[in-house]
């Protein structure tokens, strides 16, 4: 595989020769090749789905399959969004996205405010008790959540999927990290000026924390939009599905037509990866930074 | 008690003095409690009392979470001797050992691979990471459909070279494998960014001198490289197990546990028992706390070999 590439950019006679002369560009060329290889394994499968929600059955039952479709027509996608309720669905996903982000932002910066830059009693309890229930993931405590979420009557409803994730550890790590590094001087004199305790956070604090505070908005956006275990269980009626409840339920059950569930997949593809376009830097080192996932 | 960086103690003794300077009014003793309230009620209410009352649930039988029958270990011992619970224990086995080992590796080699590659590094990053980001039950849907029997794509390519049809997702063993791979597909950017997180962080004086010394780059990689990575492979292998324990949406809609079973792990299990007729929240919350203590199990064990290697 290397070789053949080789070829083409040297002589064919004395080839041997000017590989071994040339012994990096050989290194060079396999890695290239590999990580090329790679970027075919994940763009193949991201960019058929994406052609293939424009066919209709017939186009995708064809053997060979076609590599475009007839035209890019957008029948599947507004006939699954008007015919098979995917605009409700779709709806629930937004509403509980941004529903749980907001929460998420406010109550995770007013904890890791409070945890760093007080001195109070119990707070290094409190932040190793947050850290260590990142090592309780909700797969091993479902039914208990449940149990509770139930008792609170939040079952079927776009709160029970909103709240209960809402205060992530790894939300308060980031951003009490992010917090230690503000002056305590700059709180002072916001308490100097007269400022209280919240308004200093809100007029002080909260702007500083502006990069982290977008990370940390990244992040719970994909989170949520992608979430799925949580939303299977609370969403038992149709009304309150997300869109990825809505696309697993309904290819299981093959209720709604294959072309139409392939146009809901790309919707749940595009944001994130329109996310990512403008935000890589921001992913990139917020894991590197933090090892959270995004 | 003492709030915010106060300097020093005022007496309560002496009121005028605590009036005159004001060093810790109430507002100010009681904020960071106010601040912390709302993230931890939400904390309280929905992780950590599930988290104590997980063990409680099973030593108990219950249809509803609404009466519950006392049954001390039962549900352990009925757990133990289930036939379908052991098969779902040998399949989880299966694919973390494998999932583990797989995404690990690629992830050394990806990070080395990006590491080294100057042109086009943030591009071959971009798209190693990108299926991260993407909904996994979105991912097991359309690898599913690629790797259907008889109209998928992988076939249809394989069918072009002469490779056959194999049943991807028909055979049990195949199946497995191809939840490995495509749990390997999703998560591998992710293990491979915190690698070259790693990787980088490693002085870059230490290649300077090997490379006076004329070492080449295979005794670069394996004297240095490999071994001031092993801190770095430690987080992700810890992190690719807890993954591997977790795996569930993907397969749903990749397989959905089968053909019979065969792809089946604890957490569809721990998720059927408790939400498909016949309901078993007992059973379910036994598997839950069985899976509870082999993660944290392997996360200490995993944790003491690091420090021990660290420490020698």
């Amino acid at each position: 595989m290397t070789q053949s590439t080789t070829e083409t950019t040297t002589a064919p006679a004395p080839r041997w020769v000017t590989t071994r002369q040339k012994a990096p560009s050989v290194a060079d060329v396999s890695r290239v090749a590999v990580l090329a290889t790679m970027a075919i394994l994940v763009l193949v499968p991201i960019v058929w789905t994406f052609l293939s929600s424009f066919k209709t059955s017939s186009e995708l039952a064809e053997r060979p399959p076609s590599l475009l479709p007839d035209s890019f027509g957008l029948d599947n996608y507004t006939t699954a969004l008007a015919s098979f309720n995917f605009a409700i669905y779709l709806r629930n996903s937004v509403i509980v996205v941004v529903g749980a982000t907001l929460l998420t932002l406010a109550i995770n910066s007013m904890a890791a405010y409070a945890l760093a830059k007080y001195n109070f009693r119990g707070r290094d309890v409190l932040f190793m008790l947050t850290l260590a229930t990142i090592m309780i993931p909700l797969q091993v405590i479902l039914i208990p959540v449940y149990q509770v979420t139930a008792q609170l009557g939040l079952v079927n409803t776009l709160w029970g999927m909103i709240i209960p994730a809402a205060a992530t550890p790894t939300g308060v790590f980031l951003l009490r990290q992010y917090m230690l590094t503000i002056p305590d001087d700059l709180i002072q004199a916001a308490r100097i000026d007269g400022a209280g305790e919240f308004r200093t956070f809100i007029s002080v604090v909260l702007p500083i924390c502006k990069p982290a505070l977008a990370v940390l908005a990244i992040f719970s956006v994909v989170w949520r939009w992608n979430d799925f275990l949580w939303p299977l269980i609370i969403a038992q009626n149709e009304n309150v599905y997300t869109l990825p409840v809505a696309v697993a339920r309904f290819a299981g059950q093959q209720v709604v037509p294959f072309n139409l569930i392939l146009a809901m997949s790309v919707v749940s593809m595009v944001p994130v990866i329109v996310v990512f376009l403008f935000t890589q830097r921001h992913i990139v080192q917020g894991i590197a930074s933090t090892g959270i996932k995004g | 008690m003492t709030a915010t960086p106060v300097q020093e103690r005022p007496r309560a003794r002496r009121p005028a003095t605590a009036k005159r300077r004001r060093p810790r009014p109430l507002g100010l003793r009681l904020a960071p409690y106010l601040f912390l309230l709302p993230n931890m009620l939400i904390f309280g209410v929905f992780t950590i009392y599930p988290a104590v009352n997980g063990f409680n649930l099973s030593l108990y039988d219950s249809r509803n979470l609404r009466t519950f029958n006392y049954v001390g270990t039962r549900n352990y011992e009925r757990i133990l001797s289930d036939e379908q619970f052991l098969s779902v224990v040998v399949n989880t086995l299966l694919f973390v050992v494998a999932f583990v080992a797989v995404s690990t590796t690629l992830s050394v080699l990806f990070a080395v691979l990006l590491d080294a590659q100057k042109r086009g590094r943030a591009f071959f990053r971009a798209v190693l990471f990108l299926p991260v980001l993407l909904s996994p039950v979105i991912v097991g849907l359309v690898w599913g459909w690629l790797l259907d029997r008889n109209t998928g794509l992988v076939n249809s390519v394989l069918g072009t070279v002469g490779l056959g049809q194999p049943g991807w997702l028909v055979e049990p063993r195949l199946a497995l494998s191809a939840v490995v791979l495509v749990g390997v597909w999703t998560h591998l950017g992710f293990y491979s960014l915190i690698m070259l997180a790693g990787l980088q962080s490693i002085d870059a004086n230490l290649y300077e001198a090997a490379d006076l010394d004329g070492a080449g780059a295979w005794r670069k990689l394996t004297q240095i490289t490999l071994p001031l990575l092993k801190p770095t492979t430690m987080v992700v292998l810890i992190l690719a197990t807890i993954n591997g324990f977790q795996a569930f949406d993907f397969i749903y809609t990749l397989t959905g546990g089968g053909p019979v079973g065969a792809t089946t792990l604890i957490v569809q299990f721990i998720y059927e028992k408790a939400f498909q007729s016949p309901i078993r929240y007992g059973l379910a919350s036994a598997g839950s706390v069985l899976l509870f203590l082999t993660v944290f199990t392997i996360t200490l064990i995993n944790w003491l070999i690091g420090r021990r290697q660290e420490a020698t």
